[in-house]
């Protein structure tokens, strides 16, 4: 017994670990759902196998009940079911899109940032012209040019997203770039490149990694409402976006849980992300402190 | 405007070989300002041949790290340069540092022919890597075997445990000591040491003199810029004094300890504490609104209305130069 009661609860060893003030249990909260919802749609299809063609007519709207916890569509199929999988999806295009748009903001900023001159003022002009067109819009007009499928998806949401990594990394390499030790490398004998990926980058990377991971909800909405407007993956795939559009013709007939399932699911998981990513952002640069407390 | 050819160098006792090394000829750097223009470098004439230290003191502000900086290209993007800087290589053509464009310096130039050991060495460090790292990536991009970074700490008297330190976990003094070693990697055959002595205790800076004395007596050369006198006249052969821009006096250093006869080497030696212990009377000039004539004159108690037009360097007896219109003659010395 006198074992237990000196051992520290789990809840307070986890505070300890993350370094938490008491206020901020919502991390460790925002934690666990992003494990849970990680491990569950990566072990998804070991342990809950899904056909995405099958129907079920005799079963179409079904309230949630003990077998079917979210209910089922206007095609009999598990919501509950599918929602794993379009978070499947979701996380999916999330994590490459925002790898895609942070290696290309990536090396554009960092061209930019290290050459400087009439390069700098060309590629800075061209992100600025990209960012004045709408990020959907552009999106749609992406996957519109290609044929509707997840590389389209990803393509769509990467191509969009770089301009604000872009950005980051250019003025990160603008102010690294008059530092004395850079001077020192070149003076050394060290050339443009070395000095790029050796000396210039290594400062930029916890800024960029914070970048992609702050990107992920953006890339996950961005995907949801390319499949919502019918242009991401094809209708019998499950993914957040084309569920909540299927649901939307059995809203009208009463069935409200055919969107609700998925329009929770991807609220929540790019919430824990959100918050995560805040934390992190916290303890890498504690002048910003984050606008975000729970 | 003068040329090297009628400028006879400090005939040096003690420079190994007469080769010249580096030529310097009307050495001009001007930084346009958005109101003003600053000349820190002006018509700046210097030799230095292998195996010879050549010490660059002054005042702060009067140039001598923008000397080093033009030499190496590491000028921002506002400052003009003119003349030349001739570095003759022992095997290969001779490069023009000034003229030869960035990519010359890169490939051929720094590190492995001019050397810079950059003044503050703590800002002079990358912080995200140690000094080890550091090192074995100077040595091995110039085509040495990482394992001699031990060896170079050693030599520049830097604990190699304190290698595997991060640059804020070093000293001021290790961090010193580390941008030192970083130098020496590539075996430069002209080292520009920046203050090289700064934030070190006595015994430090003697073994930091002693090395680069030790590299001039194994033929390679070095340019030694310090405000430390005594050091100066402990290990150079020839010095330099720089004033406003210019270099009013480069002479042999015995000579000019001896018997200084540029009225301004005059009187920074008379500040030494073990000499009068005086300070040059009056300010130093803005390089923004350098006088046309001599720059000392307005401080010179020499001056006469001559000394409204610029000095040309003009030999002294007994070999060097001196810029002045009224050179302090001493003893027998006509």
């Amino acid at each position: 017994m006198a074992d237990l009661a000196t051992r520290p609860p789990l809840l307070h060893v986890a505070r300890s670990r993350l370094r938490l003030r008491p206020g901020q249990t919502g991390v460790v909260i925002a934690g666990l759902v992003l494990l849970t919802t990680v491990a569950g749609s990566l072990l998804a299809p070991l342990v809950w196998p899904l056909d995405q063609s099958a129907v079920a007519l005799d079963q179409t709207r079904l309230a949630p009940s003990w077998t079917h916890l979210a209910g089922t569509d206007d095609l009999g199929r598990d919501v509950a079911h599918r929602a794993v999988y379009g978070l499947r999806v979701s996380l999916l295009v999330g994590a490459v899109a925002a790898l895609v748009a942070t290696v290309l903001g990536g090396v554009v900023g960092g061209i930019a940032g290290t050459l400087g001159g009439r390069v700098d003022r060309i590629l800075m002009r061209i992100v600025d012209t990209i960012a004045a067109m709408p990020h959907l819009l552009l999106g749609i007009f992406i996957v519109a040019m290609l044929r509707p499928s997840l590389g389209a998806v990803i393509a769509s949401v990467g191509l969009t997203h770089w301009l604000s990594t872009a950005r980051i990394v250019r003025s990160e390499v603008l102010s690294l770039r008059n530092r004395p030790f850079i001077d020192a490398a070149i003076s050394g004998g060290a050339g443009r490149l070395r000095v790029l990926t050796r000396h210039l980058l290594p400062h930029v990377l916890p800024r960029l990694a914070l970048a992609t991971t702050l990107m992920i909800p953006h890339a996950v909405w961005h995907e949801t409402a390319l499949s919502f407007l019918g242009l991401g993956l094809p209708p019998h795939l499950a993914s957040l976006g084309n569920m909540i559009n299927d649901g939307q013709g059995s809203l009208l007939t009463g069935a409200w849980w055919a969107s609700l399932a998925p329009g929770a699911v991807i609220v929540v998981v790019t919430f824990a992300i959100a918050v995560l990513a805040a934390r992190w952002r916290d303890r890498f640069d504690p002048r910003v402190r984050a606008e975000l407390h729970l | 405007m003068t040329t090297t050819e009628s400028v006879p160098a400090p005939a040096s006792a003690r420079a190994a070989t007469s080769r010249p090394l580096l030529a310097v000829d009307g050495l001009g750097v001007e930084f346009r300002l958005r109101d003003a223009r600053v000349r820190a470098v002006t018509d700046l004439h210097l030799t230095v041949r292998a195996g010879e230290l050549l010490a660059v003191v002054g005042e702060s502000g009067c140039g001598k790290s923008v000397l080093a900086h033009a030499l190496l290209g590491l000028l921002p993007g506002n400052a003009t340069t003119t003349g030349h800087a001739v570095l003759h290589e022992s095997d290969g053509e001779p490069v023009d540092l000034i003229t030869c464009g960035q990519r010359q310096l890169a490939r051929r130039v720094r590190g492995r022919l001019v050397g810079l050991v950059p003044q503050s060495p703590a800002t002079a460090l990358n912080p995200v890597r140690t000094g080890r790292r550091l090192l074995a990536e100077t040595l091995r991009a110039h085509g040495r075997d990482r394992a001699d970074a031990d060896q170079l700490a050693v030599d520049v008297g830097l604990d190699p445990a304190d290698l595997d330190r991060y640059p804020h976990e070093l000293s001021g003094g290790m961090a010193q000591r580390l941008v030192t070693a970083l130098a020496l990697a590539p075996d430069p055959a002209l080292l520009i040491a920046d203050e090289p002595t700064t934030g070190l205790d006595r015994p430090l800076v003697d073994h930091t003199l002693d090395l680069l004395r030790r590299r001039c007596d194994n033929g390679a050369a070095v340019v030694l810029i310090t405000h430390d006198l005594a050091a100066a006249r402990r290990v150079a052969d020839t010095v330099a004094v720089m004033y406003a821009s210019r270099v009013v006096e480069h002479r042999d250093t015995d000579e000019l300890f001896t018997a200084p006869t540029h009225p301004y080497a005059s009187a920074l030696l008379d500040a030494l504490p073990d000499r009068a212990f005086r300070p040059v009377p009056g300010d130093p000039p803005m390089l923004t609104a350098l006088p046309p004539g001599c720059a000392f004159a307005p401080r010179c108690p020499h001056r006469t209305d001559t000394c409204a037009h610029p000095p040309e360097p003009t030999p002294v007896a007994g070999g060097g130069t001196v810029a002045c219109h009224h050179p302090i003659r001493t003893g027998a010395n006509p």
